[in-house]
């Protein structure tokens, strides 16, 4: 196989999942219990044998350099293996952060030079899937091509969201020559959407990132808005089309369903073929004991791991590391972030609690008939979701509405009402 | 504490439980879903800060080795901290495998000597326990004992499986009796021990001294400083199948005071192949699971009361599993009914298949090892659909399901591989 490095791009921020990305990139977000969102791209590369890897980061990287650690976890060290977080630099300009992806990958020219790969990968750190890389890379070399982009099939009504190709497929062959490109078009000319997987010729990714300048984007320079179409005419430009399994998460209730899928005794999500592996360090995940499900315990339908502690009743959720549900609480529909405590006779719906909430006794939080959007956040948060952020700790017997955002780190002693309506957003 | 070198006694063949250790050392055994009884005694060193650790192995090391590995898991590894594998080595003599614990440290003079102990801590690894060893070996300093034994007090009908000693008003152990038939104290060694390496060494010249309970420490309590430290708390062998399961039990039973996770126990979730990142454990619809432990990639569509299961364990649609260990990767198809199970790893009952461990006729071929109402299946082992296993029956590892003859085993039978005529 060729010599080949990757980038994870794994720095975006995303103001819609709000109080759960306050302290964490989107590619940090715990994800089915044991892992984070990049154990998936990482994974795929370990499986398909590409042990360097640059991480390109630059928002609240603390929970991600905690994470990724010394690259053990999957296979990254060694003499010729390396997993290396690339954070902006101060250079010679005012400011160097990383305006965009292609402008963060520019800056990291001198890790491909020192690396020296025959072809570059970037892929971004934020998705939810199984692939084999190998199948792309093998395509992209039988075709000859400079640059190879991952799409896959989306419905009609969603392809607007993504970067769109139209793809003229090869008969018996996983893609074709992409003969257009348009990021988020309002009228998409196909139903391929990218999966921001992009294989470049090692020449051809130096070659492109000469023409950066970034002081004429005053937005950022993004390979997807800025990029990517003007090289269909010049380059040999294919499309690979996947067909597995792609989530993308980008709302709290797309993040929400995709754990809900994961409950689904056909869930196309599944963690143990796809052998996702992660940092067990992180989050003293190996240090917890099994789950223990207590006498009065009524599980059904729920994922667990390892050091929850279940003596109440919990459908359709989802539990992470050290999760404690007292005697007598219910929660339901919900996910619970790493040693969340919802203590004895309190009720928890449709609720994503960030780390170490605890829920007093007799509380109820989220659910509820009457339902009105979130007045701060009224685009994504109309779902009757309730969102808790880390470390807040809710009073016993308080009622809190569906569709509501509750900051981090709010004492017991910060809520004076005993009643927070749907909608409300406490900072 | 770096002037203290421990041992670490793991070469326990622990034959009373049977198939369990068919091919692994009794410190290997597996215990509580993701432990081995190992982890108990070197998590409890870690977490007293001790560093370095030679571990002595005799019996079936192979998953011992593979287990400890670097010592990583235990934070063994740096400049000044690390854990050795121990094998009895070939001498002068035509035999030298270990023939006592005594013995076994006479073999490692050079690690005992090699980093200059103040002291050795000599500790087994097949028990189930929380303990600092600092207090003990402060205690030991400062009163300035040749050998300082952990002792606890039993019932004293249970006296009779210890080393049991008598003390003075100060503390001193001045009398001692290996496993009595008729107790004088209750007070039961632990076989947890503290020497001053001088005294250690000049014990271990006399060639008689094989074993530190039957011949070192009788001898030393007569005329030397042999000092009591008295431990309180969970403490437990698990050397028979019926303690092994009583134990389990314990697990499930918040008011034991056993718990792993609060007591610091590590394992090593990266040891061959049983990777620590497997998947959550799923619970699908309309199951029941009560007063359980389940480690992370069990899938659970039928009923699981007072039961552990390891990870990657099976439980299929309509099939109870009731008051059973099920270790790594087992099966259970749907609608099969165990009750009273111990299963090693990778077996795999077929559906609607009945076991029953309950009853009390004994084992007939081993009535001292299995008369408590309990059924053992082998690694690996393949139990045909349909079938009906009564208690006490013992089915051996990698048993196919063709060597079983007919749909129903009897109380108290064991099952072997056929015998294939020609």
């Amino acid at each position: 196989m060729a010599d080949i490095l990757a980038f994870i791009l794994a720095g975006g921020r995303v103001d819609e999942l709000s109080v759960l990305t306050f302290n964490r990139p989107k590619s940090a977000m715990p994800f089915a219990g044991n892992y984070r969102v990049i154990d998936f791209a990482l994974s795929n590369l370990m499986h398909a044998g590409i042990n360097r890897v640059g991480i390109l980061s630059q928002y609240r990287s603390a929970s991600l350099i905690t994470h990724i650690g010394n690259g053990a976890s999957w296979d990254m060290t060694g003499r010729h293996r390396r997993v290396a977080l690339l954070p902006p630099s101060t250079g010679q300009m005012e400011s160097d952060w990383y305006k965009g992806t292609a402008d963060a990958v520019a800056h990291n020219q001198e890790f491909i030079w020192e690396q020296g790969p025959d072809l570059v990968l970037v892929i971004s750190g934020d998705h939810i899937y199984r692939m084999d890389y190998r199948e792309l890379i093998t395509f992209h070399q039988e075709q000859k091509a400079d640059i190879t982009i991952g799409f896959i099939k989306v419905p009609r009504p969603e392809a607007h969201r993504f970067g769109v190709g139209v793809i003229e497929k090869i008969r018996g062959l996983p893609g074709g020559r992409l003969k257009a490109y348009q990021e988020k078009p309002d009228q998409p000319p196909s139903q391929w959407a990218s999966l921001t997987i992009y294989l470049f010729r090692t020449s051809v990714l130096l070659e492109i990132l000469k023409t950066i300048h970034p002081r004429t984007h005053s937005e950022g320079i993004e390979f997807g808005r800025d990029i990517l179409a003007r090289l269909v005419p010049h380059y040999r430009v294919f499309g690979y089309t996947f067909e597995g399994y792609w989530g993308y998460t980008r709302t709290l209730d797309e993040y929400w369903q995709t754990h809900m899928e994961l409950l689904n005794t056909k869930s196309r999500i599944n963690l143990k073929q796809w052998e996702i592996r992660t940092n067990l360090n992180h989050e003293r995940i190996r240090e917890r004991q099994p789950a223990y499900v207590g006498p009065k315990a009524i599980l059904d339908q729920v994922l667990l791991t390892h050091g929850c502690i279940v003596e109440g009743t919990v459908k359709r959720s989802v539990l992470f590391p050290g999760v404690i549900v007292e005697e007598g609480a219910l929660v339901e529909d919900s996910i619970l972030f790493f040693d969340t405590v919802v203590e004895s006779g309190a009720t928890v719906k449709k609720v994503i609690s960030d780390k170490l909430v605890r829920i007093g006794e007799k509380a109820r939080v989220g659910g509820g008939e009457v339902q009105s959007p979130n007045e701060s956040f009224p685009d994504p948060l109309t779902s009757g979701l309730t969102v808790i952020g880390r470390n807040t700790h809710l009073p016993p017997t308080i009622r809190v509405g569906a569709n509501c955002i509750l900051y981090p780190f709010l004492d017991e002693d910060f809520f004076r009402e005993s009643d927070i309506p749907s909608g409300a957003t406490i900072s | 504490m770096s002037r203290t070198v421990v041992m670490l006694l793991a070469g326990g063949v622990g034959s009373r439980l049977n198939v369990l250790v068919e091919a692994r050392a009794k410190p290997a055994v597996p215990f509580g879903g993701i432990y081995r009884l190992i982890d108990f005694t070197l998590s409890n060193i870690m977490n007293s800060g001790l560093e370095r650790v030679g571990i002595l192995t005799q019996y079936k090391p192979l998953s011992l080795m593979s287990h400890i590995g670097s010592g990583e898991a235990w934070d063994f590894e740096g400049r000044t901290r690390g854990i050795k594998i121990l094998p009895p080595h070939t001498g002068k003599k035509d035999s030298d495998w270990y023939k006592g614990t005594a013995d076994a440290l006479r073999q490692h003079l050079d690690y005992l000597t090699r980093y200059d102990p103040e002291q050795i801590l000599v500790l087994s690894g097949d028990h189930i326990y929380f303990m600092d060893y600092t207090p003990m070996i402060n205690l030991h300093r400062a009163q300035k004992a040749d050998l300082t034994v952990a002792m606890m007090e039993v019932p004293i009908q249970e006296a009779v499986h210890f080393g049991t000693g008598i003390v003075n008003g100060q503390g001193w152990i001045v009398d001692w009796e290996e496993k009595p038939k008729k107790p004088r104290s209750n007070l039961a060694s632990l076989g947890i021990y503290v020497f001053r390496t001088d005294y250690l060494l000049d014990a271990l010249r006399v060639p008689q001294t094989l074993d530190f309970g039957k011949d070192l420490i009788p001898s030393a309590v007569k005329k030397d400083r042999v000092l009591l430290y008295p431990f309180t708390g969970y403490w437990r062998d698990v050397g028979t199948l019926a303690f092994y399961f009583e134990a389990h039990q314990d697990l499930l039973n918040p008011a034991s005071g056993l718990n792993p996770e609060a007591w610091g126990i590590q394992s090593n979730p990266e040891e061959e192949g049983l990777r620590g990142d497997r998947s959550p454990v799923i619970v699908h619809k309309n199951p029941k699971v009560n007063r359980s432990i389940l480690s992370n990639d069990t899938i659970i569509e039928g009923q699981v009361i007072g039961s552990i299961l390891s990870p990657g364990v099976r439980v299929g649609q309509g099939a109870r599993v009731l008051n059973s260990i099920l270790m790594h990767d087992c099966q259970v198809e749907a609608g099969a009914f165990l009750n009273r199970v111990i299963m090693d790893k990778k077996g795999r009952v077929g559906r609607k298949a009945y076991l029953n461990g309950q009853t009390t006729i004994p084992n007939r071929e081993f009535p001292e090892q299995l008369h408590e109402g309990l059924l053992v299946i082998g690694k690996g082992a393949q139990v045909p659909p349909g079938i009906r296993i009564q208690g006490n029956s013992i089915v051996y590892p990698w048993i196919k399901e063709d060597d079983f003859s007919g749909d129903e085993v009897a109380e108290g039978m064991t099952i072997r591989p056929r015998t294939v005529t020609p």
